[in-house]
């Protein structure tokens, strides 16, 4: 299964994201590849599961998957909640 | 054997490579996990690599054509032929440069392990530059082989230690949070510059943050600023120098052409570059924390200048323009020195330079990153200049290169001032006691903001 964080230039928040995401996934014994990319080049990439943080809903709208938000990227339990409801 | 090691850890690709692989067995991570973090880490930093490539490439002609379109001759500041030519032309330079290299690195482990300061250097050809400077001082001043790699090996690992600690109140406003940290031998002069452009800017006011009417969104694209700095700052030299210098370069090509493209392959070395970053980073930042956690608690990586450009691209940018602007002013500065004149180091105001930009874009937003790498082009040629006749390199044979990176001439330059006042042991011992106050001061203050009701 392929996840991708995506964030404006794929190092900082999408990279926060993946290591939450993988820490989520090990503590449920679910195995999943996990990436961080940018948002410039995400757009024609597919993948399972995307989880984009909010801000950049509008311009990223029409990617091919299932998109998840985030509007606290912090918030481990939103991030919880989020992905494994996508998952399931 | 020791060549060996030396090979592999002078070579960043294999040394981040073994770094994200130790880290993923630590964290007993599935053996294909293991097997696609390592691989990616290692291609990535080889695509950084090429896309530092390319950038070089495309700016070789730049310094030539500046050189002739504003009338200037000098040496050419660039630490890496300076320590190539000494470890070529003097054996033993080469021999002790490897000692401490390797021994350095495993100081440095150790201060990361026993101090507060939990920084493991991982920019290779920064770790190589300082263990060539030392083995060239010490060497220089008349020292033994012996004690040249003891106290190389101890001032190195020191050293490198030192330098992240410096930069890390910066690099948290920076990154947002405190999981890496800057790894590189400019430190003084960027974290220097940053706080001159404090105190003019306004940290409120990022270049982040900079307001581009909705027609000209396309401009906060890395792609396209970049591009069009470069191909306007290349066109600008390129009227300067005439058609006639251009095309010595440009050969079949019309000169104006010649700039445009080299300017546009600038910016696509940028991007390469970037991809190259976003790869590794992705592997070694979650696989680092494994050694750290097991090995030095509460680690960090120190690692080179890249990885900082995606944070604020705009800074960069801005860094980069004021820095070159900052070493044309230091170069004239320099020719009243008398000494010799630095040209314009382009790639130094371009990679170094855009951190000072970045790093005074965090204290004082845009007009801070403006000031900040305007002060740090001139940490780019003043010193160069009046460090050149410290250590003797045309004694050595080697000409038309000069000493660069802003650390390098500091600690050169104290080690010469203790031996000039011939007390080198007490200079030894005051770099440890300071060492020591500063962690017992790192530490009491650390654990002040970490309770904070204390």
């Amino acid at each position: 299964m392929q996840i991708v964080t995506v964030c404006g230039l794929g190092v900082g928040t999408s990279l926060m994201l993946k290591m939450t995401i993988q820490d989520i996934l090990d503590a449920e014994g679910i195995s999943a590849d996990v990436e961080a990319w940018d948002a410039g080049t995400v757009k024609g990439r597919s993948a399972d599961l995307f989880v984009v943080s909010e801000d950049l809903r509008s311009s990223l709208e029409g990617l091919d998957g299932n998109v998840v938000y985030i509007k606290n990227i912090t918030d481990t339990d939103e991030i919880r909640e989020k992905v494994l409801a996508a998952l399931r | 054997m020791l060549s060996v090691f030396v090979e592999i850890i002078t070579e960043p690709a294999i040394v981040l490579g073994l770094v994200a692989l130790i880290g993923l067995v630590l964290q007993r991570k599935r053996f294909p996990d293991v097997v696609k973090g390592t691989f990616k880490t290692i291609l990535g930093l080889l695509i950084l690599s090429a896309g530092s490539a390319l950038i070089v490439d495309n700016l070789a002609p730049f310094a030539d054509m500046f050189t002739e379109g504003f009338n200037l001759t000098g040496v050419v500041p660039f630490d890496e032929a300076v320590i190539g030519a000494l470890i070529e032309n003097v054996s033993i330079i080469a021999r002790t440069t490897s000692f401490i290299l390797a021994l350095g690195f495993a100081v440095n482990v150790l201060l990361a392990r026993i101090t507060p300061f939990k920084y493991i250097f991982l920019t290779g050809h920064m770790m190589w530059i300082l263990a060539g400077a030392l083995a060239w001082a010490f060497h220089d001043l008349g020292v033994g082989e012996t004690n040249t790699i003891i106290f190389g090996s101890i001032l190195q690992g020191a050293i490198l230690v030192l330098l992240p600690a410096i930069a890390q109140p910066i690099m948290r406003k920076v990154t947002g949070d405190n999981k890496i940290a800057y790894g590189h031998l400019t430190t003084i002069g960027v974290v220097a510059s940053a706080y001159v452009g404090k105190l003019f800017g306004d940290p409120e006011k990022s270049s982040e943050d900079i307001k581009v009417p909705e027609g000209l969104n396309f401009f906060k694209d890395t792609a396209i600023s970049v591009s069009f700095v470069m191909v306007l700052v290349y066109l600008i030299t390129a009227l300067f120098a005439g058609p006639e210098f251009v095309g010595e370069f440009a050969g079949e090509q019309h000169y104006l052409v010649f700039s445009l493209l080299k300017g546009l392959g600038f910016a696509a070395g940028v991007l390469v570059l970037l991809q190259g970053v976003r790869m590794f980073l992705g592997e070694i930042v979650p696989a680092f924390r494994g050694i750290a956690l097991k090995v030095v608690p509460g680690a960090k990586p120190a690692l080179d200048v890249p990885v900082l450009f995606p944070y604020a691209p705009n800074a960069l940018m801005l860094g980069f323009i004021f820095a070159v602007a900052g070493t044309v002013v230091g170069m004239f500065a320099s020719r009243l020195i008398g000494t010799v004149v630095p040209v314009p180091s382009i790639i130094g105001a371009f990679f170094t330079g855009g951190v000072a930009g970045i790093f005074g874009n965090a204290l004082g937003g845009r007009r801070g990153a403006m000031i900040s790498g305007f002060v740090y082009g001139l940490f780019l040629s003043i010193p160069v200049a009046l460090f050149f006749p410290l250590y003797d390199l045309a004694g050595y044979g080697i000409q038309g290169v000069a000493f660069l990176v802003s650390d390098g001439i500091v600690a050169l330059s104290l080690i010469k001032a203790f031996f000039a006042a011939n007390i080198p042991y007490i200079g030894l011992g005051l770099f440890v006691v300071a060492m020591a106050l500063l962690s017992w001061r790192f530490k009491s203050k650390k654990t002040h903001t970490e309770n904070p009701s204390a």
